[in-house]
Parts: structure tokens; C-alpha cells; sequence
């Protein structure tokens, strides 16, 4: 068939409507082509015996994506990291790993990614060397009183935590404020109380039904990875799992749910002591071993009562009570929206309370059990930090302070007064990868490895089944040669301030090797040496702790009533700044991936948005689509308004991630930071930032824009490519 | 509605057609034998299904490499096999650039006095291998694999392995005649997909497409 006119050419040719080229198909000359010599094929000098190139090896470390500690595989070939999947030995995830995990080879190989050390001078950030930037630190740090310098991070654990503790030690300094808007310190708060144990194991495979307050832990709540594994379980079991989820806006474990039941933010709590007062009354639960005060509460909510404050059918809670003692042992939990209140404390507590009288605690929440390296342990936290750290800085006691791993420029809200809060601390460095709203603030930027590129170890603050330290180590060489990993940096900082402990460790690598070398016999295989142990540890990715067994002995905790006082004052609606699995906190915002994958719920990509009840969004005047002015007392965002049935009527949620003024060509100027319209209260007990606690008011501007979304039709149009049966019947055959 | 309509009219059209049940009788007799016969004819002559190389040419550029590496001298006049130098054919989806050490294992003392050698040692000696330019490529979209060729049209058929240069010239061309690479097969879609068609190769897109 070379060219020839046959009868199948000759009809080819007709179709493609007498033009003289021919397709591809045939043995003919073609007119596509590719370059030639112009990319260049660069061989090994020397080649390794294992490597073959164009075949993968997988090397174990771990995610820094969050503060989950998955375990992580790394696919790596011809000396780059190109793929990351789970690590199938860790107990923690079993091999799967979430999108945030997965899009750690964006943030690794991401254009914007800082490149050398810098420093302000004439007012501007110049580059400098690393030299030059480590002698005006340390310059300042000689200059300083010890106890004014301060480290500022998110979650650290492992060596990296230990070298920090280390080097306020040594300064003679105790401030290290720690900084996650995503959290469950309130929760946390309540467990050291009720149980002497801010982070108990939770068996969600054990349980027979879960109640779920807000707390979204498919998505956003500890560890949603191992959770996810852990619902599998629960969900699989004989009599499958039953779960019932109550939150002002509808959340990946909401979606998820058998029961979903809108509620106000701010009325979980009496909710919970509602659904306490119909098992001490109409399933004979004891109370007697509670404070008086708690006694009065249960007492005062019957379900009446608890109706008229929560807007819920008094039969849910009749049920809900009843369907907890049915599936027994059960499990309930509390969340951001439950803990970000005045009275979250209280709230918390009262939703925990439940766990207790349903006999839950030892059944399906256990202790962690002992973990031996104190130093080693995750130093959490949540946003009460920000306070001390405002207060701290204006009042003048903070001369030196390093950033890394958070951005509270970027998290607080407005009405703290961050900023000037920065400006008041003479000399901030910044530890980052990129350059995000507190590293433009700073004097001093160091530029961090990537979590591929660097050295650690983590331990992570939940631990599962078997409890572990997960092993980091780098995935590839640096892809710039300037940048640094963070405990190289500290262990630097660690060599002028306690040179004769530290000044033995070339680098970080050597500390770390030898600290696995200190471990006790029995974390190394008999008849090893400390090089394969180390080796074994790398290759394997953690090494597996154990932890003395513990029992938690129940404590009763007395707290105050949860019913929220009513001030709203002209604002009408609740705020949530709602979290999803993906952009979290706003650190991945910098991630095309994490853009362009939809919102859970919503389908919506890219930008911001407010999610508004359609009920709500008629009496305001609002359509799908319109641009909007969402405002509170301390500022205005300006958002397309996406039409949802998934939550409260009296709720006005923003996702938080979006909104950066830097970090980078993905994030900056792209949509509105809700956080910065939250009012400044405290929760009263812990003194946490009371997320949910803000109110706002919505109005349409003449604008209106098409909702760039996935399956942007909320119907199938008759196409039942979901069969689907209404409410009615499900519970006239299914129960519930 | 216009494409409604047409809908409607064309499977009108395909009722009628499925109505006059003596046509298909007729054309499903001619397509058996067909089918038949090509089986026959081949089945006849040999029982293993004849390979058929690709036909197709392409007027390739002429790269200009670092060093003019002459193919032709190590192949035709040295009788070296493919596979001693692009060792990872037969392991890896890339047949491999030889490794610097490669070459210095017999130019340490071979041809040193050659200006193309020198060049060579003195990459070798600043430790940066030759920059070499890439002439057969691919687009990032196709999972081409030399293993799965090699397996296929090599050891899969006991064909010597001391001959593989003839395999090789399926799609590289008669390399050793040549100094450098010169890509003489246009290694496009179609291309590929005819002698994938003549040999039996698959034919789902993400067997390439992946």
C-alpha cells in the first residue's frame, strides 16, 4: 500500500474530502516529526551496579505534607524522585498516602522554591551567602538576652524537636510557640483532663456506630489517612458500621455519613448533653459518679429544651441516643467547629462525656501506652500561640525569632494584629522553602531543603496500632545547591551555642546515625552491626517502638454550661472557615495539583468561594454564581457565592487556603483568606483561637461570574447513572 | 433537535437494512471465507508467524555531536554486538548511552592517539560524560520500551543474539554504516501502529499511551 492508488485509498482519500495527505497509517512519508538533536542524553560516568536507567528504585521516607507522619515509597530513577506512594510496612497508612502526600513532588520540583540565603538590607531582601547570613544571625543571636529569642513552627517531632528544645536550652530561652490552624487542641485539652491523656488511640475499627461532631476525620482531623483505613474496617465489619455526623457544614466524613444533621455552630455541645440527659433518663445510663454540675446540665437538656436551642427534631435525639446504646461500643467524637467557640471547652467536654457514659473509654479510645524517647515526642499546637506570641512581641521581650514549618502572617486573623506584632520583633528569620507572607517579613531567609531532599526522623503525635519512629532521608540529591535541610541549620546554630556536645557532628546525617547507634540493644537484630541497623531502619523507613502498656483511668470533669450566648449584634449568619483535605491550612495553596483537584463537596477548583444555602441565598438576593461581599466586624471578603444544600441556613462558609498575597506564581492574588475576618475571641479555658465563633453578613454586588466546577449539575437528568430512592423510604426500610 | 433527527433517520435506515436478512446472509459467507483463507495460506507454508519488519523512511537531520563517534568502526569493522555497548536494551525501556567508564575500558589503550579519543579522555579526566545530543526521540506521551521489543523480536524467536544489529535496524536503520546516528524511520504513530498490525503487537492505546 505505498502510494498506490487501490479502491481503499481512493476512498480514503474521498473522505478526507479530496485533500492530497494521506493518514499516518500507511508506510508513507510522514510530516510529523519530532526534534532532532536538540535535547541532550547525558550517560553515567561511572554507573552504579543496581541503577539500570529507565527502571525505578523505591526508597521508604517520610511525608511532611502534614503533620500526619505517613510513611512514604519514593519512586526514584535516573537520580530523580518522580512518584510517591505509600509505605505498605507502615502501620500508620498501609501504603496509601492522600492527594497532599501525593503532590510532595510539586512542592519538591515547584519553580517558586527559594534558592539562595538572603538578607535585608536598604530594607529589601538581597541574596547573600550563606556565610554572610549565618554571621548576622549570629551576630544578633550574641547581641541578644538568651530568654528573647524564640523559635515560631509548626509540629515538629523527632530529632528536628529535640535540636530545637535543645537550642532554646541552651540560649536559656523556654519560648517555643507552635502554630497549626488546623488542630485538635481543645479536644486534646480535655482528654489530659477525662482521661490524663491529650491523645488517646481510637479503635474506629471496633465501633459499632460513630458520632461525629464536626470532627472530619476523613479529611482534615490527626491523621486522615490512617482514619480512613481504620472506617474501612469499621464500615466492613459484620454488621457494618453505623455513622452519624452533626456539623454546621457538610465535610468529607459528613458526605460520607449514614445521618447527616446540620447544626449551628456553637450548639454541639448542648447536643451532646441533650443526647446524655435521654440515656440517663430513658436508657438507665449512670451518672452518679459525675460533678454536680455536670448532673444539673444533663438534667436541665431534655430533648425539648435541647430542641429549641439546636433547631433539631427532638425524635433525632431521641434516636441518636437510642441507636448509641443499640451499637455498643460506639465512638464519639468532637471537632474544629465544636472546639472553635467561647465555651468549646465545654462543648468538648460534654461531647467526650458521652464516650463516658456509654462505656466507650477502653473499648474503642485506648491509651497510647508509654513512648520512651520523651525528647522524641511530637510538640503540637494550635492557634493560642498566636496570642502569647502577639503579646510576647509588642510588649518588647522577643529580639530573635526563627519561622519555619508555619505562617502566621498568613493564619492570624486581622484583628490580631500581626503584623505589627512582627515589626515589633527586631530580627525574624524565616527557615522555607518559598517565599511565603511571614518569610517576606523576615530579615534573614534560609533556604530549606525540601522534605525529598533532607534528613529526620518524626514521631508522630497520634501513633497507631504499633507505635513507630518513621525514618526521613533523601530521596534525591538537592536540586540546588544552596539550599539547606533544617536540621543541618540547627544543628549549625546548636555548634556556636553548645559547642563542645554538638561540635562532634560533621553534619546532620552524623547526628542522626548516631542517635539510632544510642538506641538500646533491642532496636537492632541480634548479631548486627550499627551500620546495618542504620541501613535496616533506612531501607524499612521506621523503626518500631515499644510502648509500656497503660490503662486511662476516667477522671470526672466538671465544666460550665456549653449553650452559646447569643451575639450576633447586626451580623446575622455564622462564620465557617471551613478546612478540606488538599489546601489544609493554605500551605499547599502553591500546588497546581491541590488547585485543580475539586473541593470535596462543592466541585469548585481554583479560587474562593462562599457556600450559602440556597433558602439563604434567595432571601439575601443572592444567585449561583454572583460575586458577593462577605462581611464581619474586622473586614470584607469578596467571593463567588456557590449555592449548597450541605449546610446550616444560618451558616456562611469560605474555604481557608486561598487568598496569599506571595508564596509564589500558584497562590498569590488568587481568591480571599477567610481566616483574616475572624474575630479575635478566645475559647475561655484553653486559650485557643474560637475559630467558629465569628458572625457575618452577605450581600450581592451587581456582579455575577460562572462557577468554574466539576459536575456542575446537581441532577442526572433523568439519566439514573446513580440509582438513588428517596429519604422516605430509606428510612422506612433501612432504619436510622 | 437537528441531531435527533438525524439520529432517528439513520437508525430507520439500520432497521432496513437488518430486514433484508438475504443481503447479510451473502456478505457473512464471503467475510467467512475471508477470514479462511489467509489462515489456510500461512498455515501451509510455515508455523511461525513470519515477522514483518517495518517498511517507511524519514530523511533524518544531521546531528552534530561532541564527539563524531563513528558507529561504523565499531560495528562493521570491529564486529562489536549492539547490546555490549546499549547494554540496558534488553533490561529497560531505554537502550542506554554507555557509560563513560565504558568506553575508557578499551580506549585507555586503544587509538589514543586519535583526536575523537582524546576528546574522550579529556571528558573523561574533567569526570563530565560527552553531552550527547538525542536523535531518536519519542514524545513524553508514549511508553516506548526496548525490552519488550528485544524479548519479542529476539529471544522470544531464538534468533542469535550475535545478529541482533538486524533487529535493531527495524528502527534505528543500518547504523553500521553509518558514523553517528542519523534517524532514518519517521517513528511516528502510524508507523508504529503498522507494524504492530503486521506483527501482532498490542493494540490498546494505554499499551502505549500510559
Amino acid at each position: 500500500m505505498s502510494g498506490k492508488i487501490d479502491r481503499r485509498n481512493f476512498l480514503k482519500i474521498m473522505g478526507l474530502g479530496g485533500a492530497g495527505t494521506a493518514l499516518g497509517g500507511c508506510d508513507l512519508p510522514s510530516t510529523v516529526t519530532l526534534e532532532e538533536g536538540k535535547e541532550e542524553v547525558v550517560s553515567y560516568l561511572m554507573p552504579e551496579e543496581y541503577v539500570i536507567p529507565g527502571v525505578g528504585v523505591w526508597y521508604a521516607s517520610t511525608c511532611a505534607q502534614c503533620a500526619a507522619g505517613c510513611g512514604i515509597h519514593g519512586r526514584v530513577r535516573e537520580g530523580r524522585v518522580l512518584k510517591l506512594e505509600g509505605n505498605p510496612d507502615s502501620s500508620m497508612n498501609h501504603g496509601k498516602i492522600c492527594m497532599m502526600g501525593q503532590s510532595g513532588v510539586q512542592a519538591h520540583y515547584n519553580p517558586d522554591r527559594i534558592k539562595t540565603p538572603m538578607l535585608r538590607e536598604g530594607g529589601n531582601l538581597v541574596a547573600v551567602s550563606w556565610e554572610k547570613a549565618v554571621g548576622a544571625i549570629q551576630e544578633k543571636l550574641s547581641a541578644a538576652n538568651g530568654d528573647q529569642v524564640a523559635w515560631f513552627t509548626g509540629t515538629l517531632s523527632g530529632h528536628q524537636a529535640a535540636l530545637v528544645s535543645n537550642h532554646l536550652e541552651a540560649l536559656g530561652s523556654r519560648k517555643h510557640y507552635i502554630h497549626e490552624p488546623i488542630n485538635a487542641s481543645v479536644w486534646q485539652a480535655v482528654n489530659k483532663d477525662m482521661l490524663g491523656e491529650a491523645m488517646p488511640r481510637l479503635r474506629l475499627d471496633k465501633a459499632q456506630m460513630i458520632l461525629s461532631f464536626g470532627a472530619d476525620f476523613l479529611g482534615t482531623w490527626i491523621s486522615p489517612v490512617h482514619f480512613s483505613g481504620e472506617y474501612a474496617k469499621f464500615r466492613k465489619q459484620k454488621r457494618r458500621g453505623l455513622l452519624v455526623t452533626i456539623e454546621p457544614k457538610m465535610s468529607l466524613t459528613g458526605a460520607n455519613s449514614d445521618l447527616w444533621i446540620p447544626a449551628i455552630p456553637g450548639t454541639e455541645g448542648v447536643i451532646a448533653l441533650g443526647i446524655a440527659h435521654q440515656l440517663v433518663k430513658n436508657h438507665s445510663k449512670d451518672m452518679s459518679s459525675l460533678p454536680a454540675s455536670v448532673q444539673g446540665l444533663i438534667n436541665k437538656y431534655d430533648a425539648a429544651t435541647t430542641a429549641k436551642i439546636a433547631g433539631i427534631d427532638e425524635k433525632r435525639i431521641q434516636r441518636i441516643a437510642e441507636l448509641l446504646v443499640e451499637r455498643s461500643p460506639s465512638l464519639v467524637l468532637a471537632g474544629a467547629p465544636v472546639e472553635g467557640q467561647a465555651k468549646g471547652y465545654a462543648s468538648v467536654a460534654a461531647v467526650m462525656l458521652l464516650n463516658q457514659l456509654l462505656g466507650n473509654i477502653g473499648q474503642t479510645i485506648e491509651s497510647q501506652g508509654s513512648f520512651p524517647f520523651n525528647q522524641l515526642k511530637a510538640k503540637t499546637g494550635g492557634t493560642s500561640d498566636l496570642f502569647s506570641f502577639v503579646e510576647t512581641a509588642k510588649n518588647k521581650q522577643l529580639s530573635v525569632v526563627f519561622f519555619y514549618g508555619t505562617n502566621p502572617k498568613f493564619t492570624a486573623p486581622k484583628a490580631m494584629e500581626m503584623d505589627s506584632a512582627l515589626n515589633d520583633v527586631p530580627f525574624k528569620v524565616a527557615i522555607s522553602m518559598f517565599m511565603d507572607e511571614t518569610s517576606m517579613a523576615a530579615d534573614v531567609v534560609l533556604p530549606a531543603a525540601s522534605y525529598l531532599e533532607d534528613w529526620g526522623t518524626h514521631v508522630a503525635a497520634y501513633q497507631p496500632q504499633q507505635t513507630a519512629i518513621s525514618m526521613q532521608q533523601p530521596l534525591m540529591e538537592k536540586l540546588y545547591a544552596e539550599t539547606r535541610g533544617f536540621g543541618d541549620i540547627v544543628l549549625d546554630l546548636l555548634k556556636v551555642a553548645k559547642k563542645d556536645v554538638y561540635s562532634a557532628f560533621a553534619d546532620y546525617y552524623a547526628y542522626l546515625k548516631n542517635a539510632h547507634a544510642a538506641l538500646p540493644a533491642e532496636y537492632k537484630e541480634a548479631g548486627m552491626t550499627d551500620g546495618d541497623a542504620w541501613s535496616a531502619a533506612l531501607q524499612k523507613g521506621l523503626v518500631n517502638v515499644a510502648t509500656g502498656s497503660m490503662s486511662l483511668p476516667v477522671k470526672p470533669v466538671s465544666f460550665g454550661d456549653p449553650a452559646p450566648a447569643d451575639s450576633g449584634g447586626k451580623f446575622a449568619y455564622h462564620f465557617v472557615p471551613s478546612a478540606r483535605l488538599g489546601m489544609w491550612d493554605g500551605r499547599h495553596a502553591n500546588l497546581p495539583w491541590i488547585q485543580e483537584a475539586p473541593d470535596q463537596i462543592t466541585k469548585v477548583v481554583w479560587d474562593s468561594w462562599a457556600e450559602i444555602h440556597p433558602l439563604t441565598a434567595q432571601k439575601l438576593g443572592i444567585k449561583n454564581g454572583s460575586i458577593i461581599n462577605v462581611e464581619s466586624e474586622h473586614g470584607t471578603a469578596k467571593v463567588q457565592a456557590v449555592l449548597i444544600k450541605a449546610i446550616h441556613p444560618d451558616v456562611i462558609a469560605i474555604p481557608m487556603g486561598q487568598g496569599h498575597e506571595e508564596y509564589g506564581r500558584y497562590a498569590k492574588g488568587r481568591g480571599a483568606n477567610p481566616l483574616k475576618l475572624l474575630n479575635p475571641v478566645k475559647e475561655e479555658t484553653t486559650g485557643e483561637l474560637a475559630m467558629y465563633a465569628t458572625r457575618v453578613n452577605a450581600s450581592p454586588t451587581s456582579q455575577k461570574e460562572v462557577v468554574v466546577r466539576l459536575g456542575a449539575s446537581d441532577t442526572q437528568a433523568g439519566r439514573r447513572f446513580v440509582v438513588t430512592v428517596p429519604v422516605e423510604q430509606y428510612q422506612r426500610t433501612e432504619g436510622a | 433537535m437537528a441531531v435527533n433527527k438525524q439520529n432517528h433517520k439513520s437508525s430507520s435506515r439500520l432497521k432496513l437494512l437488518l430486514e433484508k436478512r438475504h443481503i447479510w446472509f451473502a456478505m457473512l459467507s464471503i467475510a467467512a471465507v475471508l477470514a479462511v483463507y489467509p489462515f489456510v495460506v500461512m498455515s501451509s507454508s510455515s508455523s511461525a508467524p513470519e515477522i514483518v519488519p517495518p517498511g517507511g523512511s524519514h530523511n533524518g537531520e544531521n546531528v552534530e555531536q561532541p564527539i563524531e563517534f563513528p558507529h561504523n568502526t565499531h560495528v562493521k569493522d570491529n564486529g562489536i554486538n549492539c547490546m555490549y555497548c546499549h547494554t540496558y536494551a534488553r533490561r529497560s525501556k531505554v537502550a542506554g548511552i554507555p557509560p563513560t567508564s565504558k568506553c575508557m575500558g578499551c580506549h585507555k589503550v586503544i587509538a589514543t592517539d586519535k583526536p575523537r579519543i582524546q576528546k574522550l579522555t579529556e571528558y573523561w579526566e574533567q569526570k563530565s560524560p560527552p553531552p550527547w545530543k538525542k536523535v531518536h526521540d519519542v514524545p513524553d506521551f508514549v511508553h516506548f520500551t526496548h525490552e519488550k521489543h528485544l524479548k519479542r523480536f529476539v529471544f522470544d524467536q531464538d534468533f542469535p543474539v550475535e545478529n541482533v544489529k538486524e533487529v535493531c535496524a527495524f528502527c534505528h536503520g543500518d547504523v553500521e554504516n553509518m558514523t553517528v546516528a542519523h534517524k532514518v524511520k519517521p517513528l511516528n504513530m502510524g508507523w508504529c501502529k503498522t507494524c504492530h498490525i503486521n506483527n501482532g503487537g498490542p493494540g490498546d492505546c494505554w499499551a502505549c499511551h500510559k
